[in-house]
C-alpha cells in the first residue's frame, strides 16, 4: 500500500556546497539518500514530493560538515499482511515462484498456487493447469495476496498465495506474443 | 554388593544369609540412590517384590538369564513374574549405601564379621543354597544371631529402621550414606579384559574358601567397565593379599584407588527414564541398520529383546546368491540403501518366500531366509541393548517413508502420539495458539491459558463452549497461520527461522528466511518468532559461507550448517555436488586469498563480479566468494540452491564491469585496491592516517598480501641469490618464495626480493616497486632507469606507463603480460594514450582521463573549485578518488580493508636510503597530506561522494627537503616552497633551497627520507604540519619529538619528511 507521509530526517552537508543553491543541494541529496531505502516502518521510499522544512544547520566541530534537520514529504510502499498486489514473475522454480512488485520481492510457494497447476520444468519453467489454459512463468504479470511479510532493514520480503478466487495471472507474455 | 541404605533392621535378620550373595552379586550393581535405601532381598523376598524398584528389576532380568538354572523355581512367583529372592547385603551394605544388589542366588548365611568388621566367615556355598530356599519365616531366627548387630546398626543408623523401608529417603538421609574417609576404599584393579566377572566370583569363592583371612569387602564387576574391577578394602595391602594367585588378575599392575567423591558414581546406574513401549520410535545402535529408524511394535520385557518394524536393508541379489549357495562376495563396504521389500522381486529372484502365521499376534508375514516381512518392512527381534530409545527425533523424511506402504491416516496418528512422548516439559506456554488433534475436540483451536502437568487448560476460539477447557496436553499441537514468523527449535532444521506458508495438520510448511526453500517441520518444532536467522551457522571453527578443505583433499564451501555436520557445496565445476561432512572430516579452512583467471585472462579476485559463461549455470553473474585451484565459488542471490553458491571454474567465467561508467570505475578500483592496495594506500585518501599506521604493522594482511602473490621476483642476497621465483605466500615481513628453477620454496624477508623486470601492464608492480625497488641495487633495475620518469608519473597506476617508453619489452616477456595485464589494464590506460589501442584492453573507457579528473568522478564534488587547489594533480588524484567514492558501491566490505592494510610494504623501503628513481617512495608522503581534511569520513558515509574529493589535500608542505626529477636521470634535491593549489609545488633547488625555483608536479617529487636526528615535518595524521626531530627509527616507525608540544610520539616513516635546513 502506498502512503504520502511525512518524514525527518538529519542532513549533512558538506561546506563546499554552502552558497546560494544550498537548498538545492539539500533536496537532491536528499533525494538521492533516501529515495529507494527501505525502512522497516514505513516501507519503501519511492519518491520525495516535496520538503517541507529545513531547520536550522548545525556546524560539527572539528569536520565542518552541518547537520540539517529536513522535514520531507514522500510516497512510501509497504506492502501488508492481506494485501492484494499485482507483481511481475521473475523466477519459477519447482518450490514456486518469485515475483516482484517494485520493490517487493514476493515468494509464492507451491503450496500456494492452485493444486490444479503443476510446475513444468524446461528452458522455461513455468507452472501450468492441466489444460494448459493458465501458465505462469518468469514475466508473468500476477496478482496475489500478502500472507506474510519479513522486514528487514533494508528489504522486505513477503510471501503471497494465488491460491485464492479473483488471483492468479492477470497478462501472460506468453499469450500475447 | 547389593543395597547399601540405613541399616534396616531388616538387613540383620538376613545378614546370614546375604553376605555371599554379594559377592556373587558383583556384576550386578545398582545404585540405591534414587530410593537411599538399601533392598534387601531374600529368598523369602519373593513376595515383597513389588518392593523392588525397577531397576532392580531389570537386574533381575538379567540375572534371571544369568542365573536361570538356580533361580528359575521362583520365577513368575512375584508380581514382576520373573523376580527371584533377593537377599540384602548385612550391614556391611549399609556401609555402602548405594548399591543395590540383585542377585539372589545366594547364601543367606552372611557373617556378621564379615561384613560389618570385616572379616566374616562365609558359609560355604551348599549352605547358602539351602538357605536361599528357606522360606521367609526362618530369618527370625537369624534375628536373634545377629541382635547384637542389629543394636550396632540401630545406634548407627538411629534414623532408619525397617518400617521406613519404603519411604522416601531425605536428601539429608541420602548424604549421610555417602562414604566417608573412615569408611573402606574402593580400589581399582586391573583384570583380564572379558573376565571382570569371572574374577569377582573367584573372589568370592576365595572369601569363602579362606573366610575372614581376606580382609577385603566387596569386589563389584560392572558391565560398563571392561578391564577393570573394583575391591572394596580398608587398605591396598588387603586388595593385593585378595588378589594374589588370581589368574586374571593383573596383581602387578597399579591397583588405583577411587577417589571418595567418585565411589558413588561406580556404584550408580543411570536411571533409564523411559520404557520401551509399543510404537515408541527407537533407532538401531549397531549392525547394517545403526542410526536407523525403527518403530517398536512388541516388547518383551522378560526377555530384554524387541521386536522392531524397519525399512530393510537388503541387497535382494546378494540374498538371491546365498541362499542359492553361490559364492557371495565377502565385500562388506556397502551397506545397501534403506529400501521396502519387495516380495514379488524377490520372487522372482528365486528366494524362497514362505507365508507364515504369527503364532502370538495372528499376523501373516512372509519370512525369507529367516527374516520376517510384513508390509516391507522388516520385523526384527533384537535385544533392547542394541537400540537407543531416549531422545529420539525422527526427522520428518523419516517418518514420510515409514508412512509409505499403508497410505493410510491411522499410522499417523500413532506416531503423532509417540512424537509427543517426545516433548519437553514446558512444552505449551500461555499465550501458545493450539489445535486439538485427537478426540472429540478435533480441530478446535485455541489459546493456552494454564498449564499444569499433562493437562492444559485452553480458551477456545469457537462460541458456545465453556470459556476454559482441559486438554491432555497429548491431544494438543500447536498451531501456526500462514504468515506467521516462526522459528525452528528442534530437529534437523533446528535455528532456522521463516515465514509459514500453509499448515498440514501437525505439519507445517515454513519458507526459510536465508535459503528461501520450502522446510516441512512438525507445528511442536516450531515457536514464533521475530528473529531471523538461517539456524546454527557454525561449529567449531567454521561457519556458515566458508571455504574448507575436506579430508580427502577435495574442497567445498560450506552452505548449510546442520545440528552435527554440514552441507558443503563441493568445487566440482561440472555439476553441483552436495557432500555432508560432519566436523571432523574437515581439514581446515582455506583462507588464502588467491587470484584467477577469466576466459580473457583478466584476474579474478574474491568480490569480482563474473559472469558465467558455460555450464548449467550459464549467464548466472554474482559475485566471487571464494577462489580456490581455478575454481571459483560465486554467490548468485536468485540462485536458490545450495544457498546461492555456484561453483563454477574461472576459465568459463568472465569478469563483469559494472554497467555504468562510475560503477565501473568503481568496481575497477576497488578490485584494483586489492590487487596493489600495498602501493595504494600511501595515496589513498580518506583512510585516517591513524589506521594506516596501525595496519603498517600487520603488514599480512589480506590486501598486502594479494598485490605480492604470484609477483615474479630475484632474490638479492644470501645463498640464493640470483635465483627467480615467484610469491607464493606473504606472511609478515617474510614472504615465501616458489624458485623457478628447483620448485623449492623459499621463506625470505621482502629486502632481499627485487623484481626482475618491470612489465608494463601489471598493476601490481607499483606496489612491488614500494617496497622492492627501494632495497634493491640499482643494477637490478637497470632496465628501469631510464624509465625513470615516466615510471614515477605512473607509479600509482602501475608501471603499465612505462610502456610507451619501452613497447619492445611486452613481447621479451610475454609469459609475464598475461598474467598482469588484466588488473593492469584498467588502471594505466587512462594515463597512457597509446595504451588504450591496444586490443586486449576492454576497459578504456572507463579509466580516468588523465586531465579532467572530474570526469572520472561524480559531478558532486568533482565541478566544486574549492577543492581543487588542495587536491594534487588530476593524475594522482584520480586513482584514488574512485576508490574512495565507489568503495561503496563496488566492493563495499572488501577495499577498506585493503587499504588499511596495503601501507605495509612500502614501509620497509623507508628506511634504507632510496635510490632517487623509487616513484613510490616520493608518494609515500603525499598520501598523508590528505588526511587531516577528511577526519570523520568513515562516519559520513551519506557524504561519501565528498570524501574522496576532500580528503585529497595538498601532499606537500613547504620547507621539507625532496628530491625533485629533473629529467630521466637526473633528479636534484630542493626545498618546497609552496604548494601550489593544483597539487604541484614551487621547489627552490638545492639542499638549503637556495637554487633556482621550479615547478614540479608532485610525482615528480619525492621526499627525503630522514635519517636519525634530522628534523622532521610531519606530513600526516593530527600532527600534520608539525615539525619536530626524528629521535630514532624503529622498523616502520618513527620515533619523533614534537617540537611544539615536547611529546615524544611514535609516527609511520612515511608521513615524515625531513625538514630543509633553513
Amino acid at each position: 500500500m502506498f502512503f504520502h507521509i511525512v518524514l525527518e530526517r538529519n542532513m549533512q552537508l558538506h561546506p563546499r556546497h554552502f552558497g546560494r543553491d544550498l537548498r538545492d543541494k539539500l533536496v537532491a541529496k536528499l533525494m538521492k539518500d533516501v529515495e529507494g531505502t527501505c525502512s522497516g516502518r514505513h516501507g519503501f521510499v519511492v519518491a520525495i514530493t516535496g520538503v517541507e522544512h529545513v531547520g536550522k544547520g548545525l556546524i560539527r566541530d572539528g569536520t565542518g560538515f552541518v547537520t540539517f534537520p529536513v522535514k520531507y514529504q514522500c510516497v512510501v510502499f509497504r506492502p501488508f499482511k492481506g494485501e492484494i498486489l499485482e507483481a511481475v514473475v521473475t523466477m519459477v522454480n519447482k518450490m514456486g515462484f518469485f515475483a516482484e512488485a517494485g520493490p517487493v520481492q514476493i515468494f509464492v510457494s507451491n503450496h500456494l498456487i492452485p493444486d490444479d497447476m503443476e510446475f513444468q520444468s524446461g528452458d522455461m519453467p513455468n507452472y501450468t493447469t492441466s489444460d494448459g489454459s493458465v501458465k505462469i512463468q518468469k514475466d508473468s504479470e500476477v496478482r496475489l495476496k500478502i500472507i506474510g511479510t519479513r522486514v528487514d532493514a533494508t528489504e522486505i520480503f513477503c510471501i503471497g498465495t494465488i491460491k485464492d478466487d479473483f488471483l492468479g495471472v492477470i497478462s501472460d507474455p506468453g499469450a500475447t506474443s | 554388593m547389593d543395597d547399601l541404605g540405613p541399616g534396616e533392621e531388616e538387613d540383620e535378620d538376613y545378614i546370614d544369609e546375604e553376605e555371599e550373595e554379594e559377592e556373587e552379586e558383583a556384576d550386578a550393581v545398582r545404585s540405591g540412590k534414587a530410593g537411599g535405601r538399601k533392598r534387601q532381598r531374600s529368598e523369602f523376598i519373593d513376595d515383597s517384590a513389588a518392593e523392588d524398584s525397577e531397576e532392580e528389576e531389570d537386574d533381575d532380568d538379567e540375572d534371571d538369564e544369568d542365573y536361570g538354572g538356580g533361580g528359575g523355581g521362583r520365577r513368575g512367583g512375584g508380581g514382576g513374574g520373573h523376580r527371584k529372592k533377593k537377599k540384602t547385603a548385612s550391614q556391611f551394605f549399609d556401609e555402602e549405601a548405594q548399591v543395590d544388589s540383585d542377585e539372589d542366588e545366594d547364601e543367606e548365611q552372611g557373617e556378621d564379621d564379615f561384613i560389618v568388621d570385616g572379616g566374616a566367615d562365609l558359609p560355604d556355598e551348599e549352605d547358602a543354597r539351602r538357605m536361599h530356599r528357606r522360606p521367609l519365616l526362618p530369618r527370625e531366627e537369624d534375628q536373634e544371631d545377629v541382635e547384637e548387630l542389629e543394636r550396632t546398626i540401630q545406634q548407627r543408623y538411629a534414623r532408619s529402621s525397617h518400617t521406613e523401608y519404603d519411604e522416601e529417603t531425605t536428601d539429608v538421609e541420602q548424604q549421610a550414606l555417602l562414604p566417608s574417609v573412615r569408611d573402606p576404599k574402593l580400589w581399582m584393579v586391573k583384570c583380564a579384559i572379558g573376565h571382570e566377572r569371572e574374577v569377582a566370583v573367584c573372589l568370592m569363592q576365595k572369601c569363602i574358601d579362606k573366610g575372614s583371612e581376606l580382609n577385603i569387602r566387596s569386589v563389584i564387576a560392572l558391565d560398563h567397565l571392561k578391564n577393570y574391577i573394583y575391591i572394596e578394602a580398608d587398605k591396598e595391602a588387603h586388595v593385593r593379599e585378595a588378589c594374589k594367585g588370581m589368574r586374571n588378575i593383573y596383581a602387578s599392575s597399579k591397583i588405583l584407588i577411587v577417589p571418595i567423591k567418585e565411589m558413588t558414581d561406580v556404584l550408580s546406574v543411570e536411571s533409564k527414564a523411559i520404557d520401551l513401549s509399543r510404537d515408541t520410535w527407537i533407532r538401531m545402535k549397531t549392525g547394517n541398520y545403526k542410526g536407523d529408524l525403527a518403530k517398536v511394535v512388541d516388547v518383551d520385557n522378560v526377555r530384554q529383546r524387541v521386536t522392531v518394524k524397519l525399512i530393510p536393508r537388503i541387497d535382494l541379489q546378494a540374498l538371491a546368491n546365498k541362499l542359492e549357495g553361490r559364492e557371495v562376495p565377502k565385500k562388506k563396504t556397502f551397506n545397501p540403501p534403506p529400501r521396502f521389500m519387495n516380495v514379488d522381486e524377490a520372487r522372482e529372484m528365486h528366494i524362497r518366500v514362505e507365508r507364515r502365521r504369527d503364532q502370538m499376534t495372528g499376523d501373516y508375514f512372509e519370512n525369507i531366509n529367516g527374516m520376517m516381512f510384513k508390509d516391507g518392512f522388516l520385523y526384527k527381534n533384537v535385544s533392547m541393548k542394541s537400540i537407543s530409545a531416549q531422545n529420539i527425533q525422527p526427522s520428518f523424511d523419516e517418518l514420510e517413508k515409514f508412512r509409505q506402504p499403508n497410505e493410510n491416516g491411522d499410522g499417523d496418528v500413532a506416531s503423532l502420539s509417540t512424537l509427543f512422548a517426545n516433548r519437553k516439559k514446558g512444552h505449551f506456554m500461555k499465550g501458545d495458539r493450539v489445535i486439538i488433534v485427537k478426540g472429540d475436540l478435533k480441530n478446535l483451536k485455541g489459546t493456552v491459558e494454564k498449564v499444569e502437568e499433562d493437562t492444559v487448560h485452553i480458551k477456545p476460539k469457537a462460541r458456545g463452549l465453556p470459556s476454559t477447557l482441559a486438554v491432555n496436553e497429548k491431544e494438543l499441537c500447536k498451531y501456526f497461520e500462514p504468515g506467521n514468523h516462526v522459528k525452528v527449535v528442534s530437529g534437523a532444521t533446528e535455528g532456522a527461522t521463516g515465514m509459514v506458508l500453509t499448515v498440514e495438520g501437525h505439519l507445517v510448511n515454513i519458507v526459510s528466511d536465508t535459503t528461501k526453500e520450502v522446510l516441512r517441520v512438525f507445528s511442536d518444532n516450531v515457536v514464533e518468532s521475530s528473529e531471523v536467522t538461517s539456524g546454527i551457522t557454525r561449529i567449531g571453527d567454521y561457519e556458515l559461507h566458508d571455504l574448507v578443505l575436506l579430508d580427502n583433499y577435495s574442497f567445498g564451501v560450506i552452505i548449510r550448517v546442520e545440528s552435527e555436520a554440514f552441507q558443503v557445496l563441493k568445487g566440482v565445476p561440472d555439476r553441483p555436488e552436495v557432500a555432508l561432512v560432519r566436523l571432523r572430516e574437515i581439514k581446515c579452512k582455506i583462507e588464502k586469498k588467491i587470484f584467477a583467471q577469466d576466459r580473457v585472462k583478466n584476474a579474478i579476485a574474491v568480490k569480482d563480479v563474473v559472469k558465467i559463461l558455460e555450464g548449467s549455470c550459464k549467464g548466472k553473474q554474482g559475485p566471487v566468494e571464494h577462489i580456490y585451484r581455478g575454481i571459483l565459488f560465486i554467490y548468485d542471490r536468485h540462485h536458490l540452491e545450495h544457498a546461492g553458491f555456484i561453483c563454477a571454474k574461472s576459465q568459463a567465467c568472465v569478469l563483469v564491469g559494472a554497467r555504468a561508467n562510475g560503477d565501473r570505475n568503481g568496481d575497477l578500483v576497488s578490485r584494483f585496491s586489492q590487487l596493489r592496495s600495498p602501493a595504494r594506500v600511501p595515496q589513498s585518501p580518506g583512510k585516517p592516517r591513524g589506521l594506516q599506521m596501525s595496519s603498517g604493522r600487520n603488514r599480512g594482511g589480506r590486501g598486502g598480501h594479494d598485490a605480492l602473490i604470484g609477483t615474479p621476483i630475484k632474490i638479492r642476497k644470501g645463498p640464493f641469490k640470483g635465483y627467480k621465483g615467484r610469491v607464493v605466500d606473504v606472511k609478515g615481513q617474510t614472504v615465501r618464495v616458489e624458485m623457478d628453477v628447483s620448485m623449492r620454496i623459499l621463506t625470505g624477508k621482502f629486502y632481499r626480493l627485487s623484481r626482475p623486470f618491470y612489465v608494463h601492464g601489471y598493476p601490481i608492480s607499483a606496489s612491488i616497486t614500494s617496497f622492492a625497488l627501494c632495497a634493491v641495487d640499482r643494477e637490478h633495475l637497470s632496465d628501469n632507469v631510464n624509465v625513470s620518469t615516466p615510471y614515477r608519473d605512473s607509479s600509482r597506476y602501475g608501471s603499465g606507463s612505462e610502456t610507451p617508453m619501452h613497447p619492445s619489452r611486452t613481447p621479451l616477456h610475454p609469459y609475464m603480460t598475461p598474467m598482469r595485464d588484466p588488473g593492469a589494464t584498467p588502471i594505466h590506460d587512462g594515463m597512457r594514450t597509446p595504451m588504450r589501442d591496444r586490443a586486449w584492453n576492454p576497459y578504456t573507457p572507463m579509466s580516468p582521463a588523465r586531465d579532467p579528473w572530474e570526469d572520472a568522478n561524480p559531478a558532486s564534488w568533482g565541478s566544486s573549485p574549492q577543492y581543487q587547489p588542495g587536491s594534487p594533480p588530476s593524475r594522482t588524484y584520480d586513482a584514488p578518488t574512485p576508490g574512495g567514492n565507489y568503495s561503496e558501491a563496488g566492493t563495499p566490505r572488501d577495499s577498506s580493508p585493503a587499504y588499511v592494510n596495503a601501507p605495509s610494504p612500502y614501509l620497509p623501503s623507508t628506511p634504507g636510503g632510496q635510490p632517487p628513481m623509487t616513484p613510490s617512495s616520493a608518494y609515500l608522503p603525499g598520501t598523508p597530506g590528505g588526511q587531516p581534511m577528511t577526519p570523520g569520513s568513515g562516519g559520513l558515509d551519506i557524504m561519501s561522494p565528498v570524501v574522496g574529493g576532500d580528503s585529497e589535500g595538498p601532499w606537500f608542505l613547504p620547507d621539507i627537503l625532496v628530491n625533485v626529477r629533473r629529467s630521466v636521470e637526473e633528479t636534484a634535491i630542493g626545498v618546497v616552497r609552496e604548494v601550489l593549489p593544483d597539487g604541484s609545488c614551487r621547489v627552490a633547488l638545492g639542499s638549503s633551497g637556495n637554487g633556482e625555483t621550479v615547478t614540479s608536479l608532485p610525482n615528480e617529487i619525492e621526499i627525503v627520507v630522514p635519517r636519525k636526528s634530522d628534523k622532521i615535518k610531519i606530513m600526516g595524521g593530527a600532527h600534520r604540519g608539525a615539525t619536530g626531530k626524528l629521535i630514532g627509527v624503529d622498523g616502520i616507525d618513527g620515533i619523533v619529538k614534537v617540537d611544539d608540544t615536547l611529546d615524544v610520539k611514535i609516527l609511520d616513516m612515511a608521513i615524515l619528511a625531513k625538514l630543509a635546513q633553513p
